[in-house]
Parts: C-alpha cells; structure tokens; sequence
C-alpha cells in the first residue's frame, strides 16, 4: 500500500465523518425544539465542519501538485451557472452566518477553466471571507480582451497592507509560503499559495497564464480576491 | 412542478455504511422523496437493480470488499439494468476529476463529492432531470440507432443557444463519430478548438482523423494532448492504437506502460498491455499486465476467460507451466457452464503443454477446443478463431492456422481494428504467413462478390443477387457488410414482389447477426426499419 493508497483512504473516512456531522447539524438547526445549543453555536461549528472539508481537499490537491498529478481540465463554462452551483454549495453556512451570498454577472458570460478545481478553490476563499465580512459577500464575473475575472468581495475590514504588498511584487507562489513565520493556520497563507498555484495551472497555448491577485475596496468596502484565467 | 418530478420517481441509495445510508436517505425525504431504497454492498445493489427499475442511483464509489462504484456501474450498463432516462450518480469522497477521465466507456451520468449538503444534491437533481427531459427525443432516436435523427433533434436544441451548448456539442460530435460522420464531427472540434484549446475536442479531432485513416496527424493530436495533461489517460488509449494502427508495436506497449502507471484500475487497458507485451516478447510484462487485469476483474461484470487465458500463456512463457495449468483449472470454476470458457481453457492447455515439449497432449487439447467452439456463438467464433490459429502455429500445425486466418479475414474483411489484431496474433506466433498479402486478395474477392450483388439489384435481377449474397453470408456469418446486404437485397425484392414468412425470418437472422457483432452499426437502422414495414403475402 502506498502513500497515496493510506491518504485516500483517510480522507474516505474523515469525509464520511464530516458529512454525518454536517447533516447532524443541519438537523438541529431545522429543529424547532432543539434545546442542545444556541443556533449561533451551531452555526459555527458547522462552519468549521467546512472549512475543514475544504482544507482536506486543498491537502489532497496539494499532494497531487507535488506529484505533478494535478492539471486543469480547462471546459466551457457558463458562468450564472457555475456560480450558482459555487453558492448552493455554501448557502447552508451563509445563512447560518446571516450573510447574503451573491452573485453579478452577464447572463451570456462564459470562459474556459477547471470547473472542479475552482469551485474547490471558490469554498476555501468564501470560508475565509465568511470570518471577515459582514453582512454580505459577493462573487462577480467579467471579461477583457484576453483574460476572465473572477472576483470574490466582502464587507469587511479588508486585507492588511502587508498582505497586499506581496502583490505589487513580481509573484512567485513559493514566497507566500515564507512570507509570514508564526503558528497562527490563519498567517501561513497557504490557501493563497494553492489558489495561485490552481490559477498557473490555467494557461494556454500562446503563453498566458492564470495568476491571482488582492485588493480592497472594489465594489464592496471589504477585501476582493480575484482570480486572473487566461 | 419539480416536487412531483422527486415524488413519483425511485431512488436506491448504495453505500456500505449505514449511518451514510440513512443520512442520504434524510436529505432524500426533506426533498418530498418517499420511494427510497436502501443497498449496502455491490451485489445488493445489482440484486435490487435487476428485480426494481429505479429513477435515481446513488451510489457510493467506495464499497468495501467485493465491487467498487464503477464495477456496479459498469455491471448494470452492461445488463440494461439502466434505462436511458434513468439516473446514475457516482458519490466519491476524493476529488472526482481523475475518475471522469478514466471511466470513458462506462461514464456515470454525474460526479458528486462528498460530504454534500441538501442544497447541492436538489440542485444537482434539478439539473439531471431537466437534461433528461431536454434529451428525450434525442435518446429515443439513439436507442432505435437513427443517428441522423438524433443529430437533426441536437441541432434544434443547439439552435436555441441553451446554456448547456458547450455539453450539446460534445453529444453531438460523439453521435457524429458513432454514424461515422467524420466531416460533420470534424467541423465541431474546429469550431470549438479555435476558440480555446479543449481536451475533448483534440481527442475527438484525433479519432476522426484516425477513422478517416489519416494515421499520422491523428498521433499529433495524442501526443500533443499528453504533452498538455500527462494524465490524460484516453489520450494514451488512442495513440497506443494509432501506434499499433502503424505497425509500431514497441512503441504502443510503452504508451500502455505509461497509461497504466497513470490510472492502474482499468481492465481492457491491463488486457491489451499484456497482449501487446506477449506478441513484443516481453513476457515478464505480460504477466504482470495479466495478473493485475485478473485481480481487478475479479469482481466485474466484464470478466472473461481470455484474462485468464492471458494470464496462464505469460506464465508459461516464463517457464511457470505449473501455475499456469492450475490457473487454467480455475477458468471452469469461474465460468461455469460457458463454453467459452471451455474454449479458452483447452487452446491455453495446448499452448502449455506445447511449451512443456509435450506436443500429443497440446493436440488433444486442441480436439477439445475443435469441439468447444461449435458450441460458442456464430458472432464470438471470428475471434475465437484467432485464438485457435495462434495455439496451432505454436504446434507447428501451419496448414489449420492458414486455414482459419482466411475464414476469419473473410469474415471481418473491412474491420480494420480486427485485421490489426490479426496481424498482432500472427507475430506473437511468429507465424511467417503473408498477412499482408492475404488480407488483400480476401478483401478484394469479398468486395468483388459484395458489388456483384449491389450491381445485380440495381439491374432487377433480384434473385440472382439473392443467391449470391445468401451464399455469401452462410460462408460468412461474421461478415457485417455482405449480411446486411443480404438482407438488403430480400427487402427490396420483398417490398416489389410481397413477403414470404420465410424471407422475413432469413432477413432477421442476416439482422441479428451484425446486431450482435456491432450493436452501434449505424447501418442497421435503416434495415431494421425498412423490414418493420413488411408484413408476410404469400
């Protein structure tokens, strides 16, 4: 049995758990007689119940990238469409944080990505933006000549300045690794360092390539992570 | 509207754990669902499959011991225990990406990852139900194989600029493929390719340029899609079949090797790896490659005694006599009653005990296969054939092989894929026999008889052309073209001249024989009918 036999076994397991967990939850907040917890207990467990699911399957992707396993399977994308799944997927966690998940784009806006993999990637990112905002969190679409935008907004305090200036810099993903030392999961940046490594993956023949990129007070006050697919 | 769609329809929820079971179950009943069934392995599954149609299959991907997801899957595609507008949803907890690409024949109607919440599973049903009912006319032209009329429905949803055009397209160019509308699948993967770079419409553009027989550009296209995604692995298939397609033997097993590496679970992959392997030579390989497929077939629907024939050939080729004939004692255990077992276990016994120096004992094995292949079905004897002709050359028995060679080219003579074969089974043999040579004075006296028959129907003179072709296809069963010209050619005398019940009982065995040999032949439609609208006046 090798390694990538043990890990996809585990994650066969935890994500069972997780699941039985999350339809526990999901129970209990729809049960008016439920004297166990408060629903804003419940609520964030469920949230971290989350979390957790996405941090799992960004460590069995991260695994896959250094075996290079991992490749984007670029597909035809609608892209009203595509949010709509990304939200069905967290609408449970947004109303249980009394947070509004939105999305604005043209009705005929399509592109071409890795569906599961951005998706994926969307889940993490809305999780994070989830701690932050405050009433609302946005996803939006649009297009230029050569690249398909994908931006995810909050209204909260935004990303701190020292975060921001690793954007200005010339982006090597490895750095977002280094770049802050501390224990805190929350510091080490490492869905940053995915989410830049996925977009890479996006590239096309003539030479572009996916990159992300960090900003505040976009549309929403809050902090906006775009994603830049060629 | 869509709360009648979930009350009326049966679902069957598989998966080993029960906890899992009634959490799925629980989200089910708060979608209004209230026909739920409930399986807990692979053969409960198919069990309560093959007694029960059910709407929508969920079905877990890790089972436990015994069958995976896509063996069940598989199994009930293979038993029609599926119809078309049924559902079948594969529920895995990795990421689902790896298998869509490794399932292609076999292909779940959806992927959902777990853990999913109520939201995402309503959703996901939304959406298969309304493609199922968008595809309906679609699917019904497919099922009476009425390719043109199910492109001519694709193009009226496609007409409709629909949100699910990029999925509408790809549909239409595999229908394309299938009715062998090479040019008009052509024009999709263009279009498609010139706005963005698209993994399945390069892999389509490379299988029409192969079937067009333009060899070489159809590699590019495989080459360059691994170059893109080396785990790609429908792209290796391809160019390993374009390589053997080329007489390029070594390089089509290291394109295998490296399709293996990459996805081990498939079967036919592990198949033709070790066959390859065996006519390279390379018999270490080969009993590798067989060994793996045996394991993994263990639990499928698609097991065949010629795995196990494999396996036991390699071992013998690596002086392992002893465990190949106890792996030959086991094909009848196995496959209990079919004489294609019975088959396979004489001609590997044969080449055993050839290879063990004892040539009167690899004879009367091969009496036994003699009379075990009568006892096989018309359709399965072209390849049986092969086999056959492989185990006497490796008896010395040259005159028998030449023999059945020719019966088995007559019979597939425009089958490229089973002449390669052919070719294959005659170098593993190192049969110095003209293949080359053979093939081509075959094909020509079969084309010649096959265009007598058309020219004499074209002249009127329906029943010397009956006769001809009749003749034809009693020397060939397994020919598709000269049984459906046979068949043609009653029809179009039985539409001028009335009907024997007769005629029409010969029409239908011509029919069910390319039926059974090539189920997807998009000739048969246009026969089958043709002969609907006779009724026997004599």
């Amino acid at each position: 049995m090798d390694f990538s036999d043990i890990l996809a076994s585990s994650i066969h397991d935890i994500k069972n758990s997780l699941g039985s967990i999350l339809n526990t939850l999901d129970a209990l907040i729809n049960n008016p007689d439920n004297q166990l917890a408060d629903s804003q207990q419940v609520s964030l467990l469920q949230h971290e119940t989350q979390r957790a699911n996405s941090t799992l399957i960004q460590l069995l992707n991260l695994y896959k990238l250094g075996n290079a396993q991992l490749t984007a399977r670029v597909t035809k994308q609608h892209l009203g469409d595509f949010f709509e799944d990304v939200i069905a997927d967290n609408q449970a966690l947004c109303r249980a944080l009394a947070l509004d998940l939105t999305y604005v784009c043209d009705v005929q806006t399509t592109g071409y990505f890795d569906a599961d993999l951005i998706h994926g990637l969307l889940n993490s990112a809305i999780g994070n933006a989830g701690r932050y905002a405050r009433t609302t969190i946005q996803l939006s679409a649009a297009k230029t000549s050569e690249y398909l935008v994908i931006r995810l907004e909050d209204d909260g305090v935004g990303f701190p300045e020292s975060l921001l200036q690793w954007f200005t810099l010339e982006q090597h993903p490895e750095q977002f690794m280094v770049s802050t030392g501390g224990s805190d999961p929350a510091r080490t940046h490492l869905g940053l360092y995915f989410a830049a490594r996925v977009a890479e993956l996006h590239h096309t023949p003539d030479g572009r390539k996916g990159y992300i990129q960090l900003r505040n007070n976009y549309s929403l006050p809050g902090g906006c992570f775009e994603l830049w697919l060629p | 509207m869509a709360d009648e769609e979930y009350l009326n329809k049966k679902y069957l929820i598989v998966d080993d754990f029960s906890d899992v079971r009634s959490a799925i179950r629980s989200i089910l009943r708060s979608l209004e669902v209230t026909q739920v069934d409930q399986a807990r392995d692979g053969n409960d599954a198919i069990a309560q499959m093959s007694s029960r149609h059910y709407d929508v299959v969920l079905c877990d991907y890790n089972l436990g011991p015994g069958k995976d997801g896509q063996q069940v899957l598989e199994e009930a595609r293979h038993n029609l225990l599926l119809g078309v507008d049924s559902i079948f949803i594969m529920i895995t907890a990795e990421n689902t990406r790896d298998m869509v690409m490794s399932a292609v024949e076999y292909a779940p109607d959806s992927y959902l990852s777990k853990p999913f919440t109520k939201d995402i599973l309503k959703r996901r049903l939304d959406k298969l139900f309304e493609r199922k009912a968008d595809l309906r006319k679609v699917n019904k032209a497919m099922m009476a194989k009425d390719y043109n009329a199910a492109i001519a429905e694709l193009d009226n949803l496609l007409a409709k600029n629909p949100k699910n055009l990029p999925d509408l397209l790809k549909l239409k160019s595999e229908v394309c493929l299938t009715a062998t509308r090479y040019d008009d699948a052509m024009v999709i993967f263009e279009q498609v390719l010139t706005e963005h770079e698209t993994s399945w419409a390069r892999l389509g553009m490379g299988k029409a340029l192969y079937w067009k027989r333009n060899h070489a550009q159809a590699m590019e296209m495989f080459k360059q899609l691994i170059v893109n995604d080396p785990n790609f692995v429908a792209a290796y298939d391809w160019l390993a079949k374009t390589q053997a397609e080329l007489k390029q033997f070594e390089e089509a097993e290291q394109t295998l090797h490296a399709a293996v590496k990459v996805s081990p679970r498939a079967l036919k992959r592990q198949q033709q790896l070790g066959d390859l392997a065996l006519s390279n030579g390379h018999p270490e390989q080969a009993e590798t490659a067989f060994t793996k497929a045996v394991t993994l077939a263990k639990h499928s629907a698609l097991n065949h005694p010629s795995l196990f024939a494999g396996l036991a050939r390699s071992k013998s080729s690596n002086s392992k006599h002893i465990e190949a004939l106890k792996i030959i004692g086991e094909m009848t255990k196995v496959f209990p009653g079919q004489p294609e077992a019975v088959f396979y276990k004489a001609t590997a016994t044969a080449a055993v005990k050839q290879n063990q120096g004892d040539t009167v004992a690899a004879m009367d094995a091969m009496q036994s296969a003699e009379k075990a292949i009568v006892q096989c079905g018309e359709t399965a004897r072209s390849r049986l054939g092969l086999e056959m002709a492989k185990t006497y050359v490796q008896i010395g028995e040259q005159e028998k092989a030449t023999l059945l060679l020719q019966h088995a080219i007559a019979n597939n003579h425009d089958d490229e894929e089973f002449l390669m074969e052919l070719v294959q089974v005659c170098r593993e043999a190192n049969f110095e026999y003209d293949t080359e040579t053979a093939i081509r004075e075959i094909q020509q006296r079969v084309v010649k008889t096959n265009n007598t028959g058309v020219y004499l129907i074209k002249q009127g003179k329906f029943d010397e052309a009956i006769k001809l072709l009749n003749e034809a296809a009693e020397e060939m069963p397994g020919n598709k073209t000269i049984n459906l010209n046979a068949a043609k050619a009653m029809i179009i005398r039985m539409e001028k001249q009335g009907a024997s019940m007769d005629d029409i009982l010969t029409v239908r065995r011509y029919v069910d024989r390319v039926q059974a040999l090539a189920p997807q032949d998009w000739r048969l439609h246009e026969v089958t009918s043709r002969l609907k609208t006779i009724t026997p006046t004599i």
